[in-house]
């Protein structure tokens, strides 16, 4: 089974976890599709644990250095041996980890992270060091989306609550995803939002005058 | 006849349940339109992946969202409807046996603000606002869980004598600290005038009515129809990723006040996650959407 809708086929896909060189290949607005491994999350507690953790030199649980890391909750059975039958996954805002991201995206060379939302420039910057890109996913789509990942591989951190935990997931072909954040230093959300701003008086007067 | 506790707890909860599955028909439509209509080939794309979700979802009973929010309701109450048992309880005791029993399983959203304990239950959950309506037999309830993208970017400002076009500035300048976060193409609601409470109730109950209905008002009419343009023309687009479809509709209720002028933004997400029904003295239920 894969993730792929009648209006998804033949996009490129790319296998994570990736390069940094393989990051600096895509460019802000393709649009692509997921296959491999990677690391979701929707946990606060999960961000500032990491960091706690770093910051006392210990290791984490689970393997992440240059590794994909979402901003994705996931929702599947519970197993005595770990995690069993996947339910569903979906998106969740990453802006609200913008003041965690920077040391994580530098500290385990991420080469793509992802969620909906984008990331401030602190880690567009980090992103641009590392070679790293940020993955927009669509939200409210979990009917399709849940269709590209085809298993939770592991679950680290179970004390905390399902879609806090750094679950692993295997994808088939999860998307269509956009290329919202380069390895470059390109941000679609930072042009969108300067451009709006600088467009909004002229918006204005535009619809006044019919 | 009377609307018992029993039913008011068995519709409530399928209100909800429904509301986690299917889009409302008139964001349905705004998707086909938009579909169309959107210049960007990207975003016309993402919109073609949002319509055939949802529909994967209404067909399978599949989630539309991993995120289920915390469910809120708005009941109004016809002044001739009568009750049998603790209809406040009902709807409480209805989400508890909800979240027990509903497959595929939700996950815990249901948050204490001050120690970020998530759980399924809370103090004033399932958030619920009463109101009275007129001389009718039945309760009319609206079920619109909200999670974060479509909660967290709400607003209020509060302006002095401002003008409509300090208004619609103000109301544009919300607009773009949300910037595309909020899963568009949204339905923006705006309440403006009474006090800061009333305005903030103005504007949810806006972001509730169905898309393609105006205010009656032509003046406000017109501030919807130049709002909805406008948001559109700030290229935030499906997923704020860039496109001409951020908004499928602004809608603005009001209020008469003092010259201090609230004026209240909220945001639905794409999914719009809305449905209602009417609850009968009879026992009849009808299902509205």
């Amino acid at each position: 089974m894969t993730g792929l809708g009648t209006s998804e086929s033949g996009l490129p896909r790319v296998r994570l976890p990736m390069s940094p060189d393989e990051a600096r290949r895509l460019k802000a607005g393709d649009l692509v599709l997921l296959d491999g491994e990677a690391l979701a999350t929707v946990g606060m507690p999960t961000h500032r644990r990491m960091i706690a953790e770093i910051e006392a030199g210990r290791p984490m649980p689970t393997p992440m250095d240059g590794g994909a890391f979402f901003h994705m909750g996931v929702c599947y059975d519970e197993e005595p041996s770990g995690p069993g039958r996947l339910h569903y996954v979906n998106p969740t805002t990453s802006t609200r980890f913008n003041g965690m991201m920077p040391t994580l995206i530098r500290r385990f060379g991420l080469t793509a992270v992802g969620g909906k939302g984008g990331l401030s420039r602190d880690s567009v910057e980090a992103m641009r060091d590392v070679g790293c890109v940020y993955f927009s996913f669509v939200g409210g789509a979990s009917a399709l989306l849940s269709l590209g990942v085809t298993e939770v591989v592991e679950a680290a951190w179970p004390d905390l609550i399902m879609q806090f935990r750094l679950n692993r997931i295997r994808l088939a072909g999860l998307g269509p995803v956009t290329v919202a954040i380069d390895a470059h230093g390109e941000s679609v959300y930072d042009r969108l939002q300067a451009s709006a701003t600088a467009r909004l008086s002229d918006i204005l007067q535009s619809v006044r005058s019919g | 006849m009377a609307i018992t506790y029993d039913l008011v707890r068995e519709v409530t909860a399928n209100l909800y349940d429904w509301s986690l599955r299917q889009i409302p028909e008139s964001s349905k439509a705004e998707l086909r339109r938009a579909v169309e209509t959107e210049t960007v080939p990207q975003a016309r794309q993402t919109l073609a992946f949002m319509l055939e979700s949802a529909e994967t979802a209404e067909r399978t009973g599949r989630f539309l969202c991993s995120d289920a929010g915390v469910p809120s309701y708005t009941v109004k109450i016809g002044s001739a409807a009568r009750f049998e048992g603790d209809i406040r309880q009902a709807i409480v005791d209805g989400f508890d046996h909800l979240v027990q029993t509903i497959e595929p399983p939700i996950l815990r959203f249901v948050t204490n603000p001050l120690t970020n304990e998530r759980s399924y239950r809370g103090k004033d959950m399932p958030l619920v606002s009463y109101e009275l309506i007129g001389e009718v037999d039945y309760l009319d309830i609206t079920c619109a869980p909200k999670a974060l993208g479509g909660g967290r970017w709400a607003a209020i400002e509060i302006l002095v004598s401002p003008s409509i076009e300090d208004i619609e500035r103000c109301i544009m300048e919300i607009v773009l600290r949300a910037g595309g976060q909020h899963c568009p193409p949204v339905v923006i609601g705006v309440g403006i005038g009474g006090t800061f409470d009333h305005a903030a109730k103005l504007s949810k109950d806006a972001t509730l009515r169905p898309f393609g209905e105006r205010n009656p008002e032509p003046l406000v009419a017109a501030m919807e129809e130049r709002l909805t343009r406008a948001v559109n023309m700030t290229g935030f687009g499906p997923m704020g990723v860039g496109g001409s479809t951020t908004t499928f509709g602004v809608h603005i209720e009001y209020a008469a006040g003092h010259g201090f002028t609230p004026i209240a933004v909220s945001f639905n997400c794409w999914i719009n996650r809305r449905t209602r029904a009417r609850i009968y003295n009879s026992g009849r239920v009808e299902r509205i959407e």
